[in-house]
């Protein structure tokens, strides 16, 4: 047990990328479960790490813009050949999403075959530590979280499947530099599988509720415990996900609306 | 599960403060990114010293996963001791710049790298990008080889001295008691490992290279073909069949990496496997000195 690691200093940009991770995969999680494309975040942030380890193998820069670029590219690209996949073969989109994860992953491990290094750093690019986390880095993720959310609130019923996922794959790409494919899944997936049976709005503000305090007290944990971060979080978020799906909190709110009405 | 917390806070508090009063004597906070160099502050500056270390023996440098501790800790060090040459590329950068802490940024009295201070071995001739992403610096394990603790020994006093003046003296004899006892020692080890010289070796990574170069060793063979890279099937093959030429003695391994290819190459061959602890375990309170003899007993038993 350590008092230390809970500087607000320590912990406050962390949580506050946490915010920043939420405010699009929320609701986004919600629309991944619908569709019934559970995976498809990790396909995607695969791609995105293929495309910045072609665009290193082609001699082009490992930071800044250019890598950047190359991971939203091929993001996109990756996302449009999913779209296209599941207009054709919606049955087996599950199926087709798994088998472009590993082809991504191990195209990656081929290229990289003789650049040991090379995969350490694109390693470091693709999977963020939540704690390593900047204001720098942290101003530009929220402007590009906040831009999607927007646009998905906005036009959320006219863009269609591809629009759907040109947003997922721009807001995948910048969180899981930010958080690392383990809280990106945590923060997808789970928070809108423990509200499946409520309202969309409701279903919004409990998903909310659940994940706020997990990463709030993954980090107070983690600090506490001096255990790495991301990890504890997606346990909080896990256990607060459980707790209120138990205690029925959704219907509660619903029947309270119903009889207000 | 805030609420929950509080009552653990409270807890720790009162831990915390209860004991305060042994903490508060020292005089310099150190960070060390490795064991071997929080055990080697440990040596020089006894309970002058506050000494954290960022790894454990159990864990490869190369990779760390970032906790809140971990940065609490870095930003109240007066100095860090970290190993250098890029063996902490990976994290050591971005812990400093999110610390913030002045004191001991690059540059600074209170940054101190090991490897700025050792002849190192293996350094590319040319830096081709077509050979890999190789170590600039050099192969940064320089902790296996005693006399280099040695002359790191010589600067970590210095650099001490230079930030605690108060007590360079206590510092002083603390190194010369060291450096005296460190001798006497390495010529034990060196009589001790008088039957390996020469012998062949077989090795999983570059992680003993200044071992060998210490006690003489004759490593024939890389289970890696390229530091970092899985061995291809056509280079295990040529490594088999070196080694049906020219038996090896043993195949040394180190004790944080996974040992499915020596094992594999073990059961291939015959050839009995070493596996060496990778540092001193500092957290266990073991002593440099005591790492050491186990090295040299391990390492001499198979040509016993």
């Amino acid at each position: 047990m350590s008092l230390e690691g809970l500087a607000p200093s320590i912990l406050a940009p962390a949580f506050i990328a946490g915010l920043v991770v939420l405010s699009t995969h929320i609701p986004l999680g919600h629309e991944v479960l619908r569709r019934g494309i559970i995976f498809i975040d990790i396909a995607v942030a695969q791609i995105a790490g293929l495309g910045v380890i072609i665009a290193y193998t082609l001699g082009w820069g490992e930071h800044g813009i250019e890598a950047q670029a190359a991971a939203v590219i091929s993001a996109l690209l990756g996302a449009w050949i999913l779209s296209r996949l599941e207009k054709k073969y919606s049955e087996y989109q599950e199926a087709l999403i798994g088998t472009s994860f590993i082809l991504a992953a191990t195209a990656g491990i081929l290229l990289l075959a003789n650049n040991p290094h090379g995969g350490d750093h694109l390693k470091d690019l693709l999977v963020g530590q939540i704690l390593w986390v900047q204001w720098g880095q942290l101003l530009y993720s929220a402007f590009v979280s906040i831009t999607v959310l927007l646009v998905w609130l906005r036009f959320r019923s006219s863009i269609g499947s591809a629009g759907f996922y040109t947003l997922f794959a721009i807001a995948i790409t910048v969180s899981v530099q930010l958080v690392g494919v383990y809280l990106v899944f945590a923060s997808l997936i789970i928070p809108a599988l423990a509200t499946v049976g409520c309202s969309n709005r409701s279903g919004y503000g409990m998903s909310a509720i659940i994940g706020v305090s997990g990463y709030a007290a993954g980090l107070v944990v983690s600090a506490l415990l001096d255990l790495p971060s991301g990890a504890v979080i997606v346990w909080t978020i896990a256990l607060s996900a459980l707790l209120v799906h138990l205690s029925g909190a959704c219907k509660a709110l619903m029947n309270s609306r119903t009889k207000s009405n | 599960m805030r609420m929950r917390s509080r009552p653990a806070i409270i807890w720790a508090v009162f831990t915390l403060s209860t004991s305060l009063p042994g903490a508060s004597q020292a005089a310099l906070d150190v960070f060390a990114c490795e064991p071997e160099w929080a055990a080697l502050a440990q040596e020089l500056g006894g309970d002058r010293l506050e000494i954290y270390s960022a790894t454990t023996a159990q864990q490869d440098p190369h990779h760390i996963q970032a906790r809140p501790s971990l940065i609490a800790r870095t930003r109240k060090a007066d100095l860090l001791v970290c190993t250098g040459a890029e063996l902490e590329v990976g994290w050591l950068p971005l812990l400093l710049r999110r610390a913030g802490n002045p004191r001991i940024q690059p540059g600074q009295p209170g940054h101190f790298l090991a490897a700025d201070h050792i002849e190192m071995l293996e350094v590319p001739e040319k830096l081709d990008r077509s050979l890999g992403d190789i170590h600039a610096g050099g192969n940064p394990h320089i902790h296996t080889d005693p006399r280099n603790i040695l002359r790191v020994a010589g600067r970590l006093s210095q650099r001490l001295q230079a930030l605690d003046p108060d007590h360079a003296d206590s510092y002083q004899q603390r190194y010369m008691a060291f450096e005296a006892g460190w001798q006497d020692s390495m010529r034990i080890w060196s009589e001790r490992a008088r039957p390996v010289k020469g012998a062949k070796i077989v090795v999983h990574h570059h992680f003993w290279s200044y071992l060998n170069d210490w006690l003489g060793l004759n490593r024939i063979a890389t289970l890696e073909p390229v530091p970092g890279v899985s061995p291809s099937t056509r280079h295990l093959a040529e490594v088999k069949k070196l080694l049906q030429q020219q038996p090896a003695v043993m195949i040394v391994n180190t004790s944080y990496m996974n040992d499915r290819p020596v094992r594999w190459l073990s059961d291939q061959t015959g050839i009995p496997i070493v596996t060496l602890p990778a540092t001193v375990d500092f957290q266990q309170d073991e002593t440099l000195q005591q790492w050491f003899d186990g090295l040299v007993q391990a390492i001499g038993e198979p040509v016993k």
